[in-house]
């Protein structure tokens, strides 16, 4: 039963140090996803656990041993890529059979375990089929079969969705969590996605740069992101600029926007005077009539762009401050409320418990943001 | 069209109407000579046989060497790659006749490896056969340096192209590096090792100036007919050439049918699987997929290509210095190579005057194939039986160059035509033939490798008209194949000796020069040519690096 542990892991192509020292420990059992923009060194860290690229620096545990040294082919892991790799010479039958066959095994023994996983996996009907008469995501069930067939405990997939259309995509990330969980493995899945990450993973390591930002279970990444990169990657955030005014009772304080506008924040460990920032995410938003302006944390604005998302709109609000936000306002709502056009003005506000708030970013928000560092 | 059909393609086969029509003089040489019966006949097959003998050899330790390096060039990652590959190409641009010699140098006498060693002598008789097969070691090694280019460069191509990830999806599923070569890539690049095959074979059978060098008494068929020729047994030398050209064709067709096929993998029957040995091999492979076992067998081979092409360049240019004034060991001036080239026998005049035609030739026959060129790319691009026109072409570049001289000697000469006679007008007749399909086929893979028709079509919706759009759009992307293809086309001109041999006449060009030399035991001043035409063909392909490096 497999537990991978990483320590400090550098890895440097040439001049680019992809890696900057990695330290990460993913449980037994667990489906954890590595999240991150594209360049930010996720499928490196996959490849360096699965003993295709060697670190510079630093040690890989599989189960408790030091693997680090190596070859792929000793270490039983299962490897999905996202350009699936069903050797095209071989039909999906011999695809799946190739694991056991190189492994030595005796072929009833082999041919059992190909046949046992293929109707696990449903895929048994597709024996027959070469990879090129294959639809995608079949394709990919029967590279998951294959990887699986060797008697893996550890499956690595490396955006193993990414190649497939968006409806199988998201059919096939429950299948892929199911098979996981059902059959008892441990799997580290990547991918830049974030919807699939928070659908599917127990715990999401954001990667970005070479670094882990941050490594939590979706709900409180959501919730409570530990820096401004990370909620403005896990969702979108509006980023307002301030200083804390006052500090008030029960672990809250009034900010200053910029344009001088005073609102209520959840917000610990400030002082007065100290420059911040308050992120609130465009559905944590809401639009008000002018007959509500006695709520509190209430700003004035004008919507500048208005577009129908299917099940939300989206509203672009210019503030009396001049910053602009996003506003999603979920159908429900609107039915309630009437429809915004461009160019009317209109209030919106937000609960103080949805807000969060960081110290300013000592290298501005822009680059804080950026997905390089 | 017509040019084509007349400079091109028409000297290719008609090597095959001497025999008919002249039936009775083949006959009355190869079959019925009233005095040495069908000794010719005799002489065909077992120059034939020989030549196969020779040509499988080399082929077999081509693909020996050219896998691992042609592996080691692809998915290594070291400093000296781009070293190391300009090594193994060297001998494709580098004139034959002054190669062979300097391998002779090499391998035979005291001023190579076995004067490095300290013994006195060369390591090599030039007779020394292989013990049990009758083959030339010497003429083997010249052979396997001369064609490992084909071997390695198809496969590289291959593997370049091939996407890594099925080699790192089989290391995950528990194959050993070894047992992932030989069960997924070795499928894959089946059809490259075959093609790869089959063009370093055609090569070697057809290779003239390096085995004309160092042959000794054993001739090859390609020799053989550069020997009847000057012996004016045409019937028996168009009779042999036309063997060697059906040979060739033979072979060349059913390999380009087949690697045209659409899925290009060939599916290997599972021999091993079904005779129960997959067991045996799979402990061998993984007790030999050790690192450092893989370190020693690319160390082996990189060491063969220094041996084969690196120590044979050293050796010459070392000799034309140990030789300049006075030959070494009798300390006579006469054997330097000064004495040699100013003094009585006065080379220098020979020399200047054979670079003098041996450039007008290379130059001219250049700058014509380039016109032939352009649109003949064009078509095979745009029509559809541009894919068969594009097989047929790459016949002259397999045919051995001594039948496809004798061919244009026939058609242009005094035999059939009779309008050009033996000389440098021949030459250059004769060296367009092979320099359009080389040009031809840099051309094409410059505009396959770009988004050419895209380009054109975008310049077509902007308002221009065909002739604008090719020479405004289409040509300038198209300047780097065609500088390359001429360059290459160039060197090779430069370089042929078998088919030049042939149709010269008088106007002796630089390479036969060396041809001749060697066998006039004019050793100093063959010394000296070698070294001058090596240096010429190596200064050429850095300017050719310099012209295709900027991107």
């Amino acid at each position: 039963m497999p537990e991978v542990k990483l320590v400090n892991i550098v890895k440097r192509f040439g001049n680019i140090t992809a890696l900057r020292g990695i330290n990460l420990t993913v449980e037994n059992g667990e489906y954890v996803c590595i999240l991150g923009p594209s360049g930010c060194g996720k499928t490196t860290l996959l490849r360096i656990i699965a003993g295709l690229l060697k670190p510079d620096e630093g040690q890989v545990y599989i189960d408790g041993e030091d693997v680090t040294h190596k070859p792929p082919e000793y270490r039983g892991v299962g490897f999905v890529f996202q350009s699936i790799a069903l050797f095209p010479h071989m039909n999906s039958w011999e695809n799946v059979l190739y694991g056991p066959t190189v492994k030595g095994l005796d072929k009833s023994i082999s041919h059992r375990i190909a046949r046992e996983i293929m109707r696990t996996l449903k895929t048994i009907d597709y024996s027959g089929l070469y990879p090129g008469e294959l639809s995608g995501g079949i394709a990919q069930m029967i590279a998951i079969a294959r990887a699986l067939a060797t008697g893996a405990k550890l499956l690595l997939l490396d955006e193993p969705l990414g190649a497939l259309d968006p409806r199988i995509r998201v059919d096939l990330r429950y299948e892929l969590r199911r098979i996981v969980k059902g059959l008892g493995l441990t799997a580290i899945h990547v991918t830049h996605n974030q919807e699939e990450a928070l659908t599917i993973a127990d715990r999401i390591v954001v990667m970005r740069s070479g670094m882990v930002e941050a490594y939590d279970t979706p709900e409180n990444l959501y919730w409570h992101p530990k820096n401004l990169f990370v909620a403005d990657f896990i969702g979108k955030v509006n980023v307002l600029e301030g200083f804390i005014k006052k500090a008030l009772t029960g672990g809250k304080a009034l900010v200053e926007l910029t344009g001088g506008i005073s609102i209520e924040v959840y917000a610990k460990g400030f002082s007065e005077g100290d420059k911040v920032v308050v992120a609130v995410r465009p559905e944590n938003f809401e639009i008000l009539d002018r007959s509500e302006a006695d709520k509190p944390n209430l700003l004035r604005g004008v919507v500048t762009r208005a577009r129908f998302m299917g099940d939300y709109y989206r509203y672009d609000v210019t503030l009396e401050s001049g910053e602009r936000v996003t506003v999603n306002t979920p159908l429900y709502r609107s039915e309630k409320i009437q429809v915004r056009k461009k160019g009317e003005p209109v209030l919106v506000r937000f609960d103080p418990e949805k807000a969060l708030v960081y110290a300013y970013p000592k290298r501005g928000i822009e680059r804080e943001l950026s997905i390089e560092v | 069209m017509v040019a084509l059909a007349v400079l091109v393609l028409l000297p290719t086969v008609f090597l095959a109407s001497f025999p008919i029509v002249y039936f009775d003089e083949v006959r009355y040489e190869v079959f019925e000579n009233p005095l040495v019966g069908d000794e010719n006949l005799r002489m065909i097959i077992s120059v034939l046989l020989f030549s196969f003998k020779l040509s499988i050899s080399a082929v077999i330790i081509d693909l020996v060497l050219g896998i691992p390096l042609a592996f080691l060039l692809a998915r290594g990652r070291f400093p000296g790659k781009t070293l190391l590959e300009t090594l193994v190409t060297l001998p494709l641009v580098i004139p034959t006749s002054g190669f062979g010699f300097a391998s002779l140098l090499t391998w035979t006498t005291v001023s190579g490896i076995g004067g490095w060693l300290g013994l006195g002598r060369g390591i090599l008789e030039t007779s020394a056969t292989i013990p049990g097969t009758g083959i030339p070691i010497l003429m083997l090694i010249v052979h396997v340096s001369l064609t490992l280019p084909y071997v390695v460069r198809t496969l590289q191509a291959k593997l370049v192209e091939l996407n890594p990830v099925y080699e790192d999806a089989s290391r995950t599923l528990g194959a050993t590096s070894l047992t992932t070569f030989r069960k997924i890539l070795l499928p894959q690049i089946l059809p490259a090792v075959f093609s790869g095959s089959v063009l370093a074979f055609a090569r070697s059978l057809g290779e003239t100036g390096a085995t004309m060098v160092v042959s000794g008494v054993r001739i090859t068929a390609a020799i053989a007919v550069v020997r009847w020729e000057f012996e004016f047994k045409l019937g028996a030398a168009a009779f042999l050439g036309l063997i060697l050209v059906l040979i060739t064709w033979l072979i060349i067709l059913p390999v380009e049918l087949l690697l045209t096929g659409k899925q290009g993998i060939i599916k290997p029957p599972p021999l091993i699987y079904k005779t129960g040995l997959e067991k045996v091999f799979l402990k061998l492979e993984s007790k030999l997929s050790k690192r450092g076992l893989r370190n020693l067998l690319y160390v082996v081979c990189i060491f063969a290509v220094a041996i084969l092409v690196v120590i044979p360049v050293i050796v010459v240019g070392e000799s034309v210095v140990a030789y300049w004034y006075a030959d070494p060991y009798t300390g006579k001036r006469e054997g330097g190579v000064v004495y040699q080239l100013l003094g009585p026998p006065n080379y220098l005049p020979a020399i200047l005057r054979a670079t003098a035609i041996s450039f007008t030739s290379a130059f001219v026959s250049t700058y014509i194939s380039v016109f032939l060129s352009i649109p003949l790319a064009y078509i095979i691009e745009r029509y559809r039986f541009g894919r068969v026109l594009r097989a047929i072409l790459k016949i002259p570049l397999v045919v051995p160059s001594s039948a496809l001289g004798l061919s244009t000697l026939l058609m242009w000469g005094p035999k059939f035509m009779g309008l050009i006679t033996p000389g440098i007008w021949l030459i250059i007749l004769t060296h367009i033939v092979f320099s359009v399909p080389v040009i031809v086929e840099t051309i094409i893979a410059v505009y396959e490798g770009s988004d050419i028709k895209l380009y054109e079509d975008a310049a077509r919706t902007l308002g221009a008209n065909p002739y604008y759009t090719a020479e405004k759009i289409s040509l300038p992307v198209l300047k780097e194949g065609i500088i390359t293809g001429a360059i290459l086309s160039f060197t090779h001109s430069l370089g042929e000796t078998g088919a030049t041999m042939i149709v010269m006449g008088s106007d002796i060009p630089i390479s036969a020069l060396v041809v001749n030399m060697v066998e006039s035991l004019a050793i100093p001043a063959a010394l000296f040519t070698s070294t001058y035409l090596i240096f010429i063909s190596m200064a050429l392909i850095f300017v050719f690096r310099l012209a295709t490096r900027r991107k």
